[in-house]
């Protein structure tokens, strides 16, 4: 968990718990006095206001009659000021404290998704929606930060002015009291039900919208095919059309709108008329004096007004715990253990392995809080105390041996063995069988077979983005899943066909995987050895060229070879390369192969070759189909046999013979 | 996703009398609903302040004398007033939303519309993020401005008016003290809206870039993993979210100092009138009701002051929106159809480049001279450096651009004088990166020709090998490929664009890489069929794999804007010139091993 001076830490997945209000509360913890504290203001801003009212009853019974003039006067009116200091004061306190209550529940939050999602593993990325994922961290947590600092403090607010003003008027006459408590739970229930209503109407609303605006970015990142196409009025006609439902669904939200505001006035007002009818004539016939009367009708507008609003309140603060859901959603998945000091494997054992399946697919997506609470106390001690399992002897060996590898990580040499590995994606069928081969430190290989031969899986295994569900890799003579994730991963380098750069300047994109300060002189060092230094320097703000949107748009090749840089300034043991299937212009091609033959210099390295000049330098060819070996051996004794090797080198052997003709 | 993942300018717009003209022009055709909602809101503001006065009235006339005649008679005015109340109100509230929805949705159209009109070139220059959020947000806030602002202004103001006429008659001399007071508390309301806007501005604004990081750290994960960065990115965004943290705090406990703040000064000025009015009453200058009637319009004064403020607010950021949307609508097209621009019947597909020379900008010259004449049916191969100017002579063709100086003629005629829809609707163009709709990939197909058939898509898609991969599919033809295509791989998005571009049956075929990421065998199955499509057709090739540029009738490298070899695939290994050492580069390592094995 991140620290911050702005709020005491806390694990968030402990806040967890299938009852929603017991999450919320622990969610508080650290912040709980101030929170009640700001509560406790708004009951005081409350009183001050009951006791105006009651003020000016005074005014108008006991000084109002006096003949004479007196002091009174002056006294009472620094009174209301008074009053009004007062409650302005604890208004504005109570909206301050509940605002660093809210705001620092939601940066603790925000920090915690931050780091939690980059922990969390590949499977659940694989899984999850981008967008979605972002939606939960930024508007649901939002929203969620809403129901702290408006939608709870603003139902307290609510229920205290209503409570506090109903007491007052219940001391002045139990009769008119009792007839506003009469109209109370009709404008509750008027209320509640409109704004349900509007909900549901304002939801179907914003998915229209969502729907609209994919229309439009799909229209205007298209706009080549849509102009080259001249689809232009099929485009005008599409959007209309789903503009127009937009229209129409904003009808219908408007429309409940307007049913419940003159309702909801109507009622407002009728009860005033009511109130002062029935009060009026009280006051003639002598059962009420004139002060009680005119307090009455001022308290009484504070009764009424708040209802109003608490339907409203009631439905946000709904979608705030609907929000919350969501979020819990992603706080209760598991993360990766990449801590040196919790050297504990992720999955070498068993039992855990047992555990993981049990919690399996489906847990990641939304389900009841029971299941929820069930998986944590399952997933919980397996982390903390072995000793409840017979295999802690297992463990201990194991958390020895990932001790001695921690040390002896730095100077890995980068062997690696194979043994039977078999792996399959959760829940689905198996993309890697029986896989068995081993590479000598600083040997090449390339792997070779069509799309979905599982290729990619089987170098994701090796940063362990993966783990393979039988069999066993050994790094150096080690099982690959006893080393700590975080030293591992250290030691690998991946340069990816579409390599993914980040929205900041070249020189941090080159730095990104180096957490020590880096000279400008080795990140020209590495980007030159990548052959990309040139066209670095060709940009207007060279290093300090920002990549992305704001800035230039690199080509394929060129953000290929700013990857072999930020991996050559890693310096990894052992290098996985995807060589990109997109051909880039002979030139650039050469200046990859160039910078990759630096880079693999001295490395285990993995390639997933397109090309036979790439493959055929390789000391060890795995061919790969369905996910099995089928041909295995250097370039020479490949061609000797008969199969699919033979077949794709011919092919392209021929393609390139007829074009020299 | 709604998200705007550009960061919010800033707008510190004067009020502009201009565009709040043009704003409200927007509203013209729907005058009549304009001047319905507001009679029915000014109704409702005078009726809000009358309610007080009533009440002002049954004290004075009916409570205190004691009359209940006169107490009835206000009674029943109070209930038919009430009603009348209800019925305005659901009748503004009504008309205004509807209005507003109606505005948005005219507004957009107009936008989208005038999308389609507009030019390559300003699609390069603008991000799609910024028209996204012109067309989705800023419409809405313009909308707002000319319904709920207008409400809020006008009622805000009636009521004042309406209260203070009444304050006046009650009492003129504490009404003058108020009418002092009153535009104090305008003005500190103003300030602190204003205070608090900037603040909100700038959450929106970090806000946004929050959303940013989330995004690029969760598309990047592999990579954040790969280089084990998590800490490093936890530091950074601690940092950003701490500002936001502390953004937010104080934009929310200036709101908080809002309210008691206009609240106090009233309440100072109903201490006024409590001394005041006390010192009246007993000498008989005021009545009991008239001091009720102050102390509630007093109470009540908040809400116009607030609204006020908040439409002033507002109406500031509207008027910036307004701008930016009056910008988008207000760029003209670069390219257009010139007046007497025809659609011949038929376009053989002869294509000349005359002494052309064209520009991105004033000064870098992209092609200069270029001078070429095609033939019908002539597959031409582009062949060249990345920005030698390939994509350029491109985009001319399709008239995405047109040339700075010189002309490019379509069968003899000057292509500037055939109109767009001619010229762009007999291409058929497949690119590197290919764009699917949302959809399935029936649709996405039939893209190319919208009234073919079932069975024309699926020969389409046969033709190019798509099928293949179609037929896997759970749902065949019916399989949606997500919102840009992203269900399916790139390879399978080239094919299925292959094949939209084969259904459209172009005279003109334009091919950027079309097939760059579909593999070596699936590859040469294609070419077979293409072969016997592009027969008749002239096409444009740019491509890197040798097998599809062979077979060009003619090849043209491309280099800094010049033609530089020109010839068949066979001439050009003769001439032994640039084209040659280009590719025997490539195959070097090729012919090496090829020696040793013989």
């Amino acid at each position: 968990m991140p620290e911050s001076k702005f709020y005491p830490s806390l694990d968030l997945q402990e806040t967890l718990h299938p009852n929603r209000v017991v999450s919320l509360w622990r969610l508080m913890r650290g912040f709980r006095l101030l929170y009640i504290a700001a509560i406790v203001g708004v009951g005081m801003a409350a009183v001050s206001k009951t006791l105006t009212y009651l003020l000016l009853r005074y005014l108008v019974d006991q000084v109002l009659g006096r003949q004479q003039f007196d002091f009174s006067f002056y006294l009472i009116g620094l009174a209301f000021i008074g009053l009004a200091a007062f409650e302005g004061s604890f208004t504005f306190l109570s909206g301050r404290w509940a605002a660093r209550a809210a705001e620092g529940i939601t940066l603790r939050l925000r920090n915690y998704l931050f780091d939690h999602l980059q922990r969390l593993p590949v499977s659940y990325h694989d899984r999850s929606q981008t967008g979605e994922l972002i939606q939960r961290c930024t508007s649901d947590v939002d929203a969620l930060r809403r129901f702290f600092s408006e939608q709870a403090l603003g139902v307290g607010r609510i229920f205290l002015l209503i409570g506090i003003n109903l007491l007052a008027l219940f001391s002045l006459n139990v009769k008119l009291a009792l007839l506003i408590m009469a109209f109370m739970p009709l404008a509750i229930a008027l209320s509640l039900f409109f704004f349900k209503k509007i909900e549901v109407a304002y939801q179907s609303h914003q998915e229209q919208e969502g729907v609209l605006s994919t229309t439009l970015q799909e229209n205007l990142s298209g706009v080549r095919v849509v102009k080259a196409f001249a689809r232009q009025q099929f485009e005008m006609d599409k959007f209309e059309k789903e503009s127009w439902e937009q229209y129409r669904r904003g009808r219908r939200l408007v429309l409940m709108h307007s049913f419940y505001w003159p309702m909801n006035e109507f009622l407002c007002l009728f009860q005033m008329l009511l109130i002062t009818c029935v009060g009026s004539l009280m006051v003639i016939d002598g059962t009420l004096t004139l002060g009680t009367y005119m307090a009455f009708i001022g308290l009484s507008i504070w009764i009424i007004f708040p209802m109003q609003g608490i339907g409203r309140l009631i439905v946000q603060m709904s979608t705030g715990i609907v929000s919350y859901q969501r979020v819990a959603d992603i706080i209760k998945a598991e993360q990766e253990t990449l801590e040196s000091n919790q050297s504990l494997p992720d999955t070498p054992l068993v039992v855990e392995r047992e555990q993981k399946e049990l919690r399996g697919f489906k847990n990641m997506s939304g389900q009841n809080g029971d299941e929820l609470y069930r998986n944590r106390t399952i997933s919980k001690p397996i982390r903390l105390s072995s000793d409840l399992y017979p295999t802690k002897l297992r463990y201990e060996t194991e958390l020895r041996n990932a001790r001695t590898n921690q040390q002896n990580l730095t100077n890995i040499r980068g062997e690696l063995r194979f043994e039977q590995v078999s792996f399959e994606y959760e829940g689905a069928e198996a993309v890697l069988h029986d896989i068995s081969f081993s590479v000598k430190p600083g040997e090449m290989v390339a792997l070779l077979g069509p799309t979905g031969s599982g290729k990619s899986s089987l170098v994701n295994l090796l940063p362990r983005f993966y783990d393979y569900t039988s069999g066993q890799i050994w790094l150096d003579g080690q099982p690959l899943n006893s080393y700590p994730l975080r030293q591992l991963r250290q030691q690998i380098g991946i340069v990816e066909q579409e390599p993914f750069l980040f929205s900041r300047t070249i020189r941090e994109n080159i730095g990104y995987g180096v957490d020590h300060a880096v000279s400008d002189i080795e990140i020209e060092g590495v980007a030159k050895a990548a052959a990309i230094h040139e066209v670095i320097l060709s940009f207007p703000n060279g290093y300090a060229t920002l990549i992305g949107e704001k800035g230039v748009t690199l080509s394929g090749g060129q953000k290929q070879r700013l990857a072999i840089a930020r991996t050559l300034l890693k310096s990894p043991k052992i290098l996985i390369f995807d060589d990109a299937v997109s051909a880039v212009d002979t030139e650039t091609e050469r200046l990859i192969q160039l910078a990759l033959e630096k880079l693999r210099r001295g490395r285990t390295t993995f390639i997933i070759a397109h090309r036979i000049q790439t493959i055929r330098q390789a000391d060890k060819i795995l061919v790969l189909d369905k996910g099995r070996i089928v041909q295995q051996g250097n370039h020479v004794e490949l061609i000797e046999q008969e199969g699919i090797y033979r077949q794709i080198y011919h092919l392209q052997a021929q393609i390139e013979e007829e074009s020299r003709e | 996703m709604d998200n705007n993942f550009f960061e919010e300018e800033e707008f510190v717009t004067q009020f502009n009398g201009q565009v709040i003209g043009r704003i409200l022009q927007q509203a013209r055709p729907y005058w009549k609903h304009v001047t319905v909602f507001l009679l029915l809101i000014s109704t409702v503001a005078i009726f809000d302040a009358f309610f007080t006065y009533l009440g002002k009235l049954i004290i004075d006339e009916a409570i205190v004398p004691r009359d209940k005649v006169r107490l009835m008679q206000l009674i029943t005015l109070y209930g038919s007033m009430l009603l009348i109340q209800a019925g305005s109100v659901f009748g503004f509230v009504f008309l205004a939303g509807s209005l507003g929805q109606r505005l948005e949705y005219d507004l957009r159209r107009k936008m989208f519309n005038h999308l389609q009109s507009l030019s390559l070139s300003y699609f390069d220059r603008t991000p799609i993020g910024w028209i996204m959020s012109r067309v989705t947000s800023d419409s809405a806030r313009i909308a707002e401005l000319v319904t709920w602002g207008l409400i809020n202004i006008v009622w805000a103001i009636l009521n004042l008016t309406t209260a203070m006429t009444f304050m006046f008659i009650i009492n003129w001399r504490l009404a003058s003290i108020i009418m002092v007071v009153l535009p104090v508390l305008v003005t500190i309301a103003i300030y602190f809206k204003k205070k608090i806007l900037v603040q909100f501005r700038l959450v929106r604004k970090l806000n946004s870039k929050l959303t940013g990081v989330f995004n690029e750290n969760i598309t990047g994960v592999r990579v954040v993993k790969a280089l084990t960065r998590e800490e490093q990115n936890l530091k950074e965004f601690d940092h950003l979210a701490t500002n936001l943290y502390q953004a937010g705090y104080r934009a929310a406990w200036l709101s908080a100092l809002f309210l008691p703040m206009v609240q106090l000064v009233g309440a100072m000025a109903l201490g006024t009138v409590i001394w005041y009015a006390g010192g009246q009453i007993q000498v008989g200058g005021m009545t009991v009701g008239g001091l009720q009637a102050f102390v509630s319009y007093l109470t009540i004064m908040l809400f116009p002051i607030q609204d006020l403020a908040r439409a002033y607010a507002d109406m500031q950021s509207s008027v910036a929106s307004a701008e930016r949307v009056f910008s988008l609508i207000d760029a003209q097209p670069e390219i257009f159809d010139r007046p007497e621009a025809i659609d011949p019947d038929t376009i053989h597909g002869e294509i000349e480049f005359n002494h052309v020379d064209f520009y991105y900008d004033k000064e870098t010259p992209v092609l200069t001279d270029f001078n070429l004449k095609i033939k019908s049916g002539e597959m031409i191969a582009l062949v060249g450096p990345t920005g030698g100017g390939k994509s350029t002579i491109v985009n001319l063709i399709c008239r995405f651009q047109e040339p700075r100086h010189g002309v490019i003629r379509f069968d003899n005629v000057d292509y500037t004088n055939l109109t767009l829809h001619a010229i762009q609707s007999r291409i058929g163009m497949v690119l590197q990166t290919p764009h699917l709709f949302s959809g399935t990939i029936r649709e996405n197909i039939r893209y190319g020709r919208l009234e073919a058939t079932n069975e024309e898509v699926e020969a389409a898609a046969k033709l190019v090998h798509a099928d293949e991969f179609i037929s896997q599919m759970e749902k065949g033809y019916d399989e949606p490929v997500g919102e840009n295509g992203s269900l399916i791989s790139t390879g399978q998005k080239q094919l299925l664009s292959l094949a939209r571009a084969v259904l459209a049956n172009p005279r003109i075929m334009i091919m950027d890489e079309a097939t760059s990421s579909v593999d070596t065998l699936t590859e040469s199955l294609i070419q077979q069929g293409l072969e016997a499509t592009l027969l008749g057709r002239t096409s444009f090739v740019v491509a890197h794999r040798l097998s599809t540029i062979k077979k060009a009738h003619r090849i043209l490298v491309i280099e800094d804007g010049r033609i530089v070899e020109m010839g068949s695939h066979a001439q050009l290994i003769r001439a032994k010139g640039f084209y040659y050492s280009l590719y025997t580069k490539q195959f070097s390592h090729d012919l090496e091993l090829k020696m040793k094995q013989i």
